[in-house]
């Protein structure tokens, strides 16, 4: 099956078959891309069954497929190699469940992630991902699809960690569910952990189940500076092995002329956080310089009786100030105990090509973002990423394990994209291969997209 | 094989067997020749034929089902393990890994016409990385073990299965085991970063990289709770969690199931998060009583144990609160513990409660169900019932946090008809459980226990999706075969596709597939 | 094949062995899973083999072995949640493998071990439980270690290889005191034997005129050592094969530390074995023959109380009821008499400790003996008395519940398993940094200073008696360390 079966509709017309499948189905309009390929048909199926309908068409005709929730981070990964059908899950909007004395709730995946927070803030409890995530846009399917996570990682892990039941189509059409709407559950394979952060390539996501948190009462950041690399790498073992039990450990370096600065998270109940904060000062002691804020960072002390929202309103109004994923994003992951190598690393490799990059992420967590200005020159930035992945496998000389750490480009402006490997080696590439054979025999699951070649 | 075992044509002894047929094609079973190449890959100590000491093999935790195995060969290293596997995929010979042998849904159950490959003496801690907080070790390790080692550098490994003192790492990571202080630390899959695995066409290779974010598709989650059944776990790569600075261990006694209930709902409902909520009724506490001697409070209807951990002025917060919430729910006594010694001594009797019940009665089936913890008063006000309609005793002990019950099935199999009647009644309760929209099992697996009731809470469509995975990984269905799905998929040839080369392909910077 | 009735006619073993719930809680406690990892080697290994036997009448040669592998410890009962009594499994069938051995009649359950086994076997049976014949095996031994020449024999991989049980034997054997017992103390030895009442003379010998803790006492005490100050209690006392033989001042100091806290203390002159070797051996028409000659012994004494200064007779003795029970004749006075048997420092922590201690500055390991720790379940009296003297402090072991490898003659049987198991204990011990390592067993004794030797560490080894008769007669803490 090619991009275009012999006797297709020619482009503009919607094939019979999809429009008998779905009732919202139309050409796709200028706008519809991904990540710079152009689609050819937009289809918005409203329920799983109608999706299901859709995707058993669509397979008929051979046509190549990448799921759309907002479109918020389409740009992620690689572009398509082809993008025949956007199944844009728009109509996929309603919250199904929320048990909130169970502490779960399902959803739709095309449910926006802010409104999500809003149904469950309600009841006073939330999905344990952002701040920064939940806030800046994105739906539910995305963001299982991605698994993107910021600083709570530290505490609550990534959204596959969360989740606990998922719906999915498979590219032939066929329904599939795997976990449930409990916590505990080991009956079957949990097919959500393979589809979280699989980018749409073994199928379409559309329900997830995930287990809640209840809503802090009250929210406090503390920011440390360190002078150098060595030194947050310190302090980092220091706040980790300390009884105060951060949300998170995030540091922010945004250039290497700057100081680095480390933001501890607390939240919990009012008395508790200040209490905590208080037992943290006095453990990182010279090392806190008092009502500094590093640049962008907002250090709350707790006054009215939902500051989680006010933390929301001023990051959204901090998120507005700046544009959303410029430049080129590299995440890099690694055993938390490398840190200091990780920083030299990342700083050795930019300044060696010339480029000005921003560090931020869960130091505490092992997972940082290294931000190249969309200004940078593609090969330069090239380059970085090589030498970056080169530096960060010398790390894991002497480890039982191949390697500690890790690059993935997230995302870059196409000229940089065509230069560079955007997803680098990855372990057991071929059984990851293997399992794409088997969901999606026909490759046509958002295909080139991924990893592995995949 | 000595010839009390019938043997069924799928390799498998009929003996209290449920799962229905799995025969493997072309396969050349275990000879001589093959046992002389196990022989040669190990050492002869290494190599088990004695059809008696074979048959010391024939079960794990769950003695309802045996099967005496064709061979058991005992590995010590990776690469042994994966000669071991390679040579069985070249004969199609199925294979089953088996840990400590103390599963509860016969994950461990062998083939009769296959190997038992034993990972008891993998039982090295290869490292631990205090400042990453991980560690790398071997299968056989015990769960208790890890934690004992990471104590000194103030940590510990939080995923807890009662059996812990005994079961092995590389078993939980085939169950995706829970245990009491899963409510807030998570399980198995939260706390695994890292897996060197065994394929079932003998390559060995790793999922994972330990930091938990390596590209590519999340196949240590996948693999965490695929029983066995996806390859065999070489390392494990490990997350240690910092010793939280204070905890508090309540044990408060209630009059009524109900009343301890109505407690545990209280408590999460205001918002705390307990490291651990358990609750065991009259029967359970009698059975712990005679085994440990556990002195819990007389006259208890249920009991209650909570513990709280973290930051000491949180602790200290959450226990009054919890306190005074279990006092507004009718406990007439509340003890906190002391010191190390007196939380161990609360925890002694839960922990030995299934196996005490061996105390109060000459047989019982273990259940593992979970229903929403909003349902438990219902669901376990409706097993008292059906305990009474069918005469026949349900103890219970359950992680009331989560809403997993584990009701355990007395009865006396001596007696005519009374092993059918607890076998419904077990039935029933995991009926109850998937009505209430829960789940057929929270932490023990399926096995070869309850495969026959995967078609109750998955469609065939679910459970065919689910073996995709499978086919990925063993589509010669040698591995570990006829556990945990009633029918097995064939796995057939898989066509693949080519489509125009990317730029980069093109230019010969990545390959595509 | 043996018919299955013969094996168990009353259901009683399968009874016990159906109590296992295959939990596997006994794995990590077993001394030889720890040490192999293999089923076969666990309790539950075990009492599966034992279940296989009971169906089918007969056990493989690969059995056998399993069985004679297991140390008798009983960690698996402390750790085994569902209360098996595997103690009466494993002698069971250890009484299997020694009725194959001796066999005539109807065919045995299990294959006869080797030649060379059952020859060491008889050579152990024929001589520990007969303190006169152990004593005259000693006079070589002796001279041996004059001439030094029982390091070689205990070292060269030769004799080691032809006669494991005998190199095992000599790395375990204590250095010997060198001086005979004096004239004079066997002229008072052979008046008691004459004078049953006993004379004040003999008493004082065994207070001594030196200070050498081993030597006033000789190897035989008097038959009746009078209690200090008011009289608490009569008790009666064990004397032993493997303790009076290699550990004379256990029992001088045993006697001593009764006396001082008000105990009169009979000592009956020909006490014999109680058996203890060979029940936990299996061989329980011999072990059964040793209980009544030692029930009678002791009956006649008219105590109150038997107390008893080794662990593994300790624990044999309170289970006379066991191995007598279907002897009709002897049910009812085998219960009563394992009714009064207590372990010396469970009598003391009873009887409560009025005797003045004098300080004794040091820090001690004390080493669990199984048969005190798992099979009489006494772990804390002998603890609280050691810290009941000023200045001592105690350290726990790492891995204390696991044996030492001595396990009765198993360090004879299975060198090599004990001497893995004594490695271990010596790297355990020597961890802990104390000045002195405390135990309750004299097999223990024997082991623990044969393994610390042998690991570079050595460190002094006493009794739990010695230490506390040392503080009460004020010795001095050299007097521990030394010797």
């Amino acid at each position: 099956m090619g991009t275009g079966t012999p006797g297709a509709t020619p482009s503009g017309t919607v094939p019979a078959e999809l429009a008998a499948a779905c009732a919202d189905v139309r050409a796709a309009g200028h706008a519809d891309q991904i990540a710079g390929v152009p689609a050819r048909y937009v289809a918005a199926p409203g329920s799983t069954d109608e999706a299901s309908a859709l995707l058993r068409a669509a397979a008929g005709l051979g046509l190549t497929l990448v799921p759309r929730g907002s479109g918020r981070r389409q740009h992620w990964g690689n572009p398509p190699t082809s993008c025949d059908l956007i199944v844009d899950t728009g109509r996929l909007d309603k919250v199904v469940e929320h048990a909130a004395g169970d502490l779960i709730v399902t959803a739709q995946a095309g449910v926006p992630l802010p409104d999500l927070s809003q149904v469950l803030a309600a009841a006073r409890q939330h999905l344990a991902i952002g701040p920064r995530t939940m806030v800046e846009g994105g739906t539910v399917g995305g963001l299982v699809a991605t698994n993107a996570a910021d600083s709570w990682r530290y505490r609550y892990g990534a959204p596959r960690d969360l989740l606990i039941g998922i719906t999915v189509v498979r590219a032939d059409g066929v329904i599939a569910r795997s976990g449930g709407k409990v916590v505990k559950n080991v009956a079957g394979y949990d097919l959500g952990k393979l589809f979280a952060g699989s980018y749409g390539t073994l199928g379409l996501i559309t329900e997830a189940t995930f287990r809640l948190h209840p809503l802090p009462g009250a929210a406090l950041g503390l920011g440390v500076q360190q002078k150098d690399a060595e030194s947050a790498a310190a302090m980092v073992q220091t706040i980790q092995y300390s009884p105060v039990a951060p949300s998170s450990i995030d540091l922010r370096w945004p250039s290497p002329a700057a100081p680095i600065w480390l933001l501890v998270g607390l939240e919990g109940d009012r008395e508790s956080v200040l209490t905590r904060a208080a037992r943290l000062r006095a453990l990182v002691g010279p090392a806190l310089l008092p009502g500094a804020q590093p640049d962008g960072a907002n250090v709350h002390e707790p006054e009215s009786a939902a500051p989680a929202h006010r933390t929301e309103d001023q990051l959204r109004a901090d998120l507005q100030s700046r544009a959303l994923d410029e430049g080129t994003l590299v995440r890099v992951a690694f055993w938390v105990g490398r840190l200091a190598q990780v920083l030299t690393a990342i700083q050795g490799a930019a300044a060696t090509n010339g480029i000005d990059v921003a560090i931020e992420g869960s130091a505490g967590a092992g997972v940082l973002e290294a931000r190249a200005p969309a200004s940078s020159a593609p090969m330069a930035v090239a380059a970085f990423v090589t030498d970056l992945r080169a530096a960060l496998s010398g790390l894991g000389a002497g480890s039982v394990v191949p390697g500690v750490a890790s690059a993935v480009v997230v995302y870059a402006p196409d000229e940089v994209r065509n230069v560079t490997d955007m997803w680098g080696p990855v372990p057991s590439r071929d059984l990851m291969r293997a399992v794409k054979d088997q969901f999606d025999p026909e490759h046509r699951m958002a295909p080139g997209r991924f990893a592995g070649g995949i | 094989m000595d010839g009390n075992d019938v043997i069924g044509n799928d390799g498998l002894s009929t003996v209290g067997r449920s799962a229905p047929a799995s025969v493997i094609r072309d396969a050349a079973g275990v000879d001589a020749a093959f046992t002389a190449m196990m022989t040669e890959i190990c050492s002869p100590d290494s190599v088990i034929t004695d059809p008696q000491e074979l048959r010391t093999y024939e079960c794990d935790g769950l003695t309802a089902h045996r099967s005496t195995p064709g061979l058991v060969v005992l590995p010590q290293t990776a690469e042994q393990v994966a000669a071991i596997v390679r040579a069985c995929a070249a004969r199609r010979i199925p294979f089953v890994a088996r840990g400590s042998g103390t599963g509860l849904s016969g994950g461990a159950l062998p083939r009769t016409d296959g190997v038992l490959i034993v990972m008891s003496k993998m039982r090295s801690i290869i490292a631990i990385d205090p400042a990453s907080r991980r560690a790398i070790v071997e299968p056989g390790v015990t769960n208790l073990s890890v934690s004992k080692a990471a104590e000194q550098h103030g940590l510990f490994y939080a995923p807890d299965p009662s059996s812990q003192v005994v079961c092995s790492v590389g078993g939980n990571v085939a169950e995706n085991s829970g245990g009491a202080h899963c409510l807030k630390h998570g399980f198995t899959v939260h706390h695994v970063t890292g897996l060197q695995v065994v394929t079932p066409d003998g390559e060995l290779t790793w999922l994972g990289d330990g930091t938990g974010a390596a590209p590519g598709y999340d196949l240590v989650g996948a693999f965490t709770g695929s029983e066995g059944t996806l390859g065999i776990v070489t390392k494990i790569i490990v997350k240690l969690t910092p010793i939280p600075e204070a905890v508090t261990t309540l044990l408060a006694a209630f009059t009524t199931m109900g009343a301890g209930g109505a407690a545990v709902s209280a408590i999460i409902g205001s918002g705390i998060l307990p490291g651990a909520i358990e609750m065991m009724d009259a029967l359970a506490i009698e059975a712990a009583e005679a085994a440990v001697n556990c002195r819990y409070p007389e006259g208890a209807g249920a009991v209650l144990i909570v513990e709280l951990d973290g930051p000491t002025g949180d602790v200290e917060a959450q226990t009054a609160a919890v306190r005074e919430i279990c006092t507004a729910e009718g406990a007439y006594e509340i003890r906190a513990a002391q010191d190390a010694a007196e939380r161990a001594a609360i925890w002694t009797g839960r922990k030995s409660a299934f196996a005490a019940v061996g105390r109060i009665s000459p047989a019982y089936i273990v259940q593992d169900g979970v229903v929403p913890r909003t349902a438990l008063e219902s669901v376990l006000d409706r097993i008292s019932a059906l305990s009474a309609e069918t005469g026949i005793r349900v103890a219970n002990v359950f992680h009331a946090g989560d809403g997993n019950l584990h009701p355990l099935v007395l009865f006396d199999d001596r007696r005519p008809g009374e092993q059918e009647r607890a076998e419904q009644l077990s039935g029933t309760i995991l009926d109850l459980c998937i009505e209430h929209g829960g789940s057929i099992t929270g932490e023990h697996g399926v096995g070869v226990d309850k495969s026959r009731y995967m078609p109750k809470m998955f469609s065939a469509a679910d459970l065919d999706t689910m073996q995709l995975l499978r086919c990925a990984f063993d589509p010669h269905g040698i591995c570990n075969p006829g556990k945990v799905f009633p029918t097995p998929r064939l796995c057939g040839e898989v066509p693949g596709v080519r489509r125009a080369p990317h730029p980069l392909v093109a230019s010969g910077l990545i390959d595509q597939f | 094949m043996a018919s299955e009735s013969l094996l168990d006619p009353d259901g009683r073993l399968r009874d016990l062995a159906g109590d296992c719930v295959h939990c596997g809680f006994c794995l990590p406690a077993c001394p030889t899973y720890q040490l192999w990892g293999e089923e076969m080697d666990s309790p539950r290994g075990r009492i599966h083999l034992i279940t296989q036997i009971l169906d089918g009448g007969h056990g493989s040669e690969a059995a056998a072995e399993h069985f004679d592998r297991c140390l008798g410890c009983m960690a698996c009962m402390t750790a085994c949640p569902s209360g098996v009594q595997y103690g009466q499994l494993i002698e069971a069938a250890r009484s299997w493998s020694e009725r194959a051995d001796t066999a005539t009649g109807p065919p045995m359950p299990l294959p006869p071990r080797t030649l060379r086994d059952r020859a060491i076997r008889a050579a152990i049976f024929a001589t520990f439980p007969y303190p006169a014949r152990l004593r005259a095996a000693i006079g070589p031994l002796r001279a041996a270690q004059r001439t030094g020449l029982d390091q070689w024999a205990a070292r060269s991989p030769l004799v080691r290889r032809l006669a494991p049980a005998a190199a095992a034997a000599l790395s375990v054997a204590p250095r010997l005191a060198r001086t005979r017992p004096r004239p004079t103390l066997r002229r008072d030895g052979a008046a008691i034997i004459s004078r049953p009442g006993g004379a004040i003379a003999p008493t004082a010998a065994l207070y001594g005129r030196g200070s050498h803790a081993d030597a006033p006492s000789g190897h035989r005490l008097p038959a009746r050592i009078p209690a200090q100050g008011s009289r608490r209690a009569v008790v009666g006392m064990l004397t032993g094969c493997v303790q009076q033989v290699f550990f004379p001042g256990v029992n001088g100091a045993t006697a001593r530390v009764l006396a001082a806290e008000g105990c009169d203390v009979i000592v009956p002159p020909r006490q014999g074995c109680c058996g203890a070797l060979s029940v936990h051996g299996g061989r329980r028409d011999e072990a059964a023959g040793f209980a009544r000659r030692t029930i009678e012994t002791f009956e006649r004494a008219g105590v109150d109380a038997v107390i008893v200064n080794a662990a593994g007779c300790g624990s044999a003795m309170k289970e006379y009821e066991q191995l007598l029970g279907e002897d009709p004749g002897w049910a009812s006075r085998a219960a009563a008499f394992s009714a009064g048997v207590r372990d010396f420092s469970e009598f003391l922590a009873e009887l409560g400790p009025v005797a003045p201690r004098a300080e004794l500055p040091l820090t001690i390991a004390y080493h669990d003996a199984c048969h005190l720790a798992h099979a009489q379940r006494i772990t804390a009296q002998p603890r609280s008395l050691l810290r009941g003297i000023p200045g001592v402090s105690v350290t726990e072991i790492p891995d204390a519940g696991t044996c030492c490898g001595s396990a009765g003659i198993y360090n004879l049987v299975q060198p090599d398993a004990a001497a893995e198991l004594g490695t271990r204990k010596a790297a355990s011990v020597a961890a802990t940094g104390a000045d002195l390592v405390v135990s309750a067993n004299p097999g223990c004794i024997l082991q623990l200073t044969q393994a610390l030797a042998a690991a570079g560490r050595p460190m002094p080894v006493r009794h739990v008696a010695e230490v506390i008769d040392a503080a009460i007669m004020g010795r001095p803490r050299a007097a521990l360390l030394g010797g």
